[in-house]
Formats: structure tokens, sequence, C-alpha cells
């Protein structure tokens, strides 16, 4: 639990941070702007929840809590009603000729 | 402090159970708890090693595949809970050796998901029998045997004597699982050197280093199994590789048989390994330093049905766009 502010934090994943250089509810952003380039094509939004959770957030005002990555890519795949998969050649020409 | 589970697999009639009963007389094993997973109504591996592991516990329903994981978790839990009452000695590691017919990953998965067993154990090694006699045909028949030597950290190949010469089938290994130890079982005499170093975690850092750079694996196909292996100079951006493979293995994590890369990452100056089988990735485990001034990193994944070109300009794409 983060001292300061009481928060519990998310489950343990393996791709947590590495270092503990940021704070982090820092890292947790980063994390977040970085899913949120991925989902944006797919017109899905994450927002953070409590610093515990993701709030995924549908084009058509479609809302669901996920608590860890899994988690979030499930609720993603159920919103879209398909996977989100990141071999798929239309999401990488996206990503590709669409830079930041 | 955690204890090591170390499982070992391989298909049946591989010899799993002829080497434990061997090993188990030697010194070196006396503080093992041993968790035998047997098919069939009557466990009759259980019986084999019975007058020598009285602390031997059986799981009963068979196969370790994900609906017996809640079984698995109780019989660990009830291991741990004899040992802190001081019903069963203080050991201080865990053999468990599955049915021939077991995918390791739903094993993995449950010590790496629970929150029960999470923090009092962790994965050792993951030790793989091969009957060289029947190899080539398990191989082609059987999707069990690939992802039991895609997930081992070892490989043991075993009836070497009924085999005659080996030399194509220890290639045809180290080609499929690059980097990993391939030894024969006739040369493992005690506990000690079939579990030396019991996983990434004890493992000497200079040498796991070392490892990884000395063996270069190269993208092919191998049987059913397609082997990827990225290269690549630049430190990785932690988040978005975090992403990308988190997202990957979601959406293929059973067409990805193994992933495990020693990686060179911008959120630190020390090496970082990964190791995971199917869905599941271990923790990260951190080397104290860099051997030399080669800092490459190396991913390697095992694939089954999954195109290694896709693979290599999904992550090509991925990593330029966290790179920026």
């Amino acid at each position: 639990m983060c001292g300061l502010c009481g928060l519990l934090g998310e489950d343990l994943h393996w791709s947590d941070p590495l270092g503990d250089e940021l704070p982090r509810r820092r890292e947790r952003l980063r994390r977040i702007a970085a899913i949120n380039q991925v989902l944006a094509v797919f017109r899905l939004k994450v927002e953070d929840f409590q610093g515990a959770s993701y709030l995924l957030l549908g084009a058509t005002g479609k809302q669901a809590l996920a608590s860890g990555l899994d988690q979030l890519w499930q609720a993603a795949q159920d919103m879209l009603g398909r996977p989100l998969d990141p071999l798929d050649p239309k999401l990488l020409d996206h990503l590709e000729c669409n830079p930041l | 402090m955690s204890i090591a589970l170390n499982v070992i697999t391989g298909f049946l009639g591989s010899g799993k159970t002829t080497l434990l009963k061997r090993l188990l007389q030697g010194e070196s094993l006396g503080d093992t708890a041993l968790l035998i997973n047997e098919f069939g109504d009557v466990g009759i591996d259980h019986l084999l090693v019975e007058d020598i592991a009285p602390d031997t516990v059986l799981l009963p329903s068979g196969c370790v595949c994900c609906s017996i994981r809640g079984e698995l978790k109780e019989a660990l839990l009830t291991l741990l809970q004899r040992r802190e009452r001081g019903e069963i000695p203080a050991f201080k590691r865990v053999i468990l050796e599955t049915t021939g017919l077991a995918d390791p990953a739903p094993i993995l998965a449950t010590l790496n998901n629970d929150v029960q067993l999470r923090g009092r154990l962790h994965i050792g090694l993951v030790i793989t029998l091969v009957d060289a006699s029947h190899a080539v045909l398990q191989e082609r028949l059987h999707p069990e045997w690939l992802a039991q030597v895609a997930a081992a950290d070892r490989v043991l190949v075993s009836k070497t004597d009924l085999a005659g010469d080996c030399t194509a089938l220890r290639a045809h290994l180290r080609a499929l699982n690059a980097g990993t130890p391939i030894l024969d079982t006739h040369a493992i005499h005690s506990g000690d050197q079939l579990l030396l170093g019991e996983g990434l975690r004890s493992a000497e850092p200079a040498i796991e280093v070392s490892r990884w750079q000395l063996h270069q694996t190269t993208t092919a196909s191998h049987g059913t199994a397609q082997v990827c292996s990225l290269t690549f100079d630049q430190p990785l951006d932690w988040v978005g590789f975090g992403v990308w493979l988190s997202m990957l293995l979601r959406c293929h994590g059973e067409r990805i048989l193994r992933v495990k890369g020693l990686l060179n990452v911008n959120a630190s100056n020390t090496p970082i390994v990964i190791h995971g089988v199917q869905h599941c990735l271990h923790a990260p485990v951190h080397l104290p330093a860099w051997p030399g001034s080669d800092r490459q990193s190396r991913l390697v994944f095992i694939l089954r049905g999954l195109d290694p070109a896709l693979l290599r300009r999904s992550f090509d794409v991925f990593s330029r766009r966290f790179a920026a």
C-alpha cells in the first residue's frame, strides 16, 4: 500500500516496473499511456481507477473495470467482440503509418 | 523463505520414476518432498517410490491439466502445513513428477497465479526426460511431447542404450530448445547433479549470460515447431515490451510453447532474464551485471502454428513505436 495516498495498488504482474526510480503511480500512468497507443486503433481508451484497476471505455459509452493487464485484454476483447491480436497486419500497418 | 518446486516431466515410459527411484536412494535428495501425479485408477508409481520416500503425496485424479489445478494447490498447501506443524521433516525442496501426458504449463500457472502459493513456493527447474528410442514417433503423434521439451530447463535423454546413435536426436533437441543443457540419464548419479543450481534464481550470473551469448539461435522450423529468434542492440522500453508481450500471450499463449530472453532494458543497467511457458510468464530475474561489453538482447520463442515472420514484424513495429 502507498503510505501517502493509501492506495492498495495493482496486483503483481511480471511486467511491473523493474526499478523504483519513479513513484508507482507515475509508472502506472506510463503503462496506461502505452496501452492507450494500442487501444486507440480500436477506438477504445483506458483510464486509471483508484491506482488499482483499469477503467476501459468504449466508443459508444460502454465501460468495464479490469484489475490487471490480463483482465484488461479480456475486457477489451469482450467489448470489441474479437481478440486484440498484436500480430494482426491491419493493426501493425496502422501503428506504422500513424506516428505519434 | 520460498521453497523451490522442481518439475520432472517426460512422455509415458520415458523413465521418470526409474530415475527418481534411483536418485532418491542417495543422500542428496534426503530433504525432498515428492509429489507424484499418476494417471489411472491405481497409482502404481506411488507404490514404486513409497518405500524410499514415505512422504510421497499422490494426486489422485490423473493428468495435471487445468481441471486439477485446485488439487495440485491443495496437495502443495497440505504439504506446507504438515511441514509447519512438524509432522514431516522440514524439506528444502519439492519435486513434482507429472504424468507422461501432462503439459507442464498449468503447473507453472498454478504456482505463479495462486496467492496462497506465491511467495511460499517458486519454480525451480523443469526437467524433461526424452525417450531416445521412441522420440521420433512420440513427437509426431503426441503434441504433449513438444510442450514438455519446449518447457524444459534441462533435457535428459533416456534409454540411449536401446536407441543406438542419438546424435541426430540431440541435435534436434538442441535446435528446438536452444541453450538448454541436454544430458544423458545414465550420467546423472545424484540429486545434486540433477538439480544443480535449481533454476535461474541460484544460477551463476556470469555463466547464465555467457550461456545466452554462446548459443546463437536461428529462426527455423523443426517438425511441427517453429523457433523464432529475435536479437536487438538498442535497449528495450520495458513498459512497451510488457504491453506487447502480455497482449501476445493473452491472444496466442497456447501456441507459444516457450518464450525466454536475455534483455537489455532502459529501466535497468543490468541484464534481465525472462522465462515463460504458454500463457504464464515468471517474474523477471535481475542478474547483477553484464560480464562484458556485449549487451545485445536476445529473445527466443518456440512456436506451434504461428508465423515467425509475423511475430518478428509485430515486435519491430511495437518496439519502434515505444522507442519513439
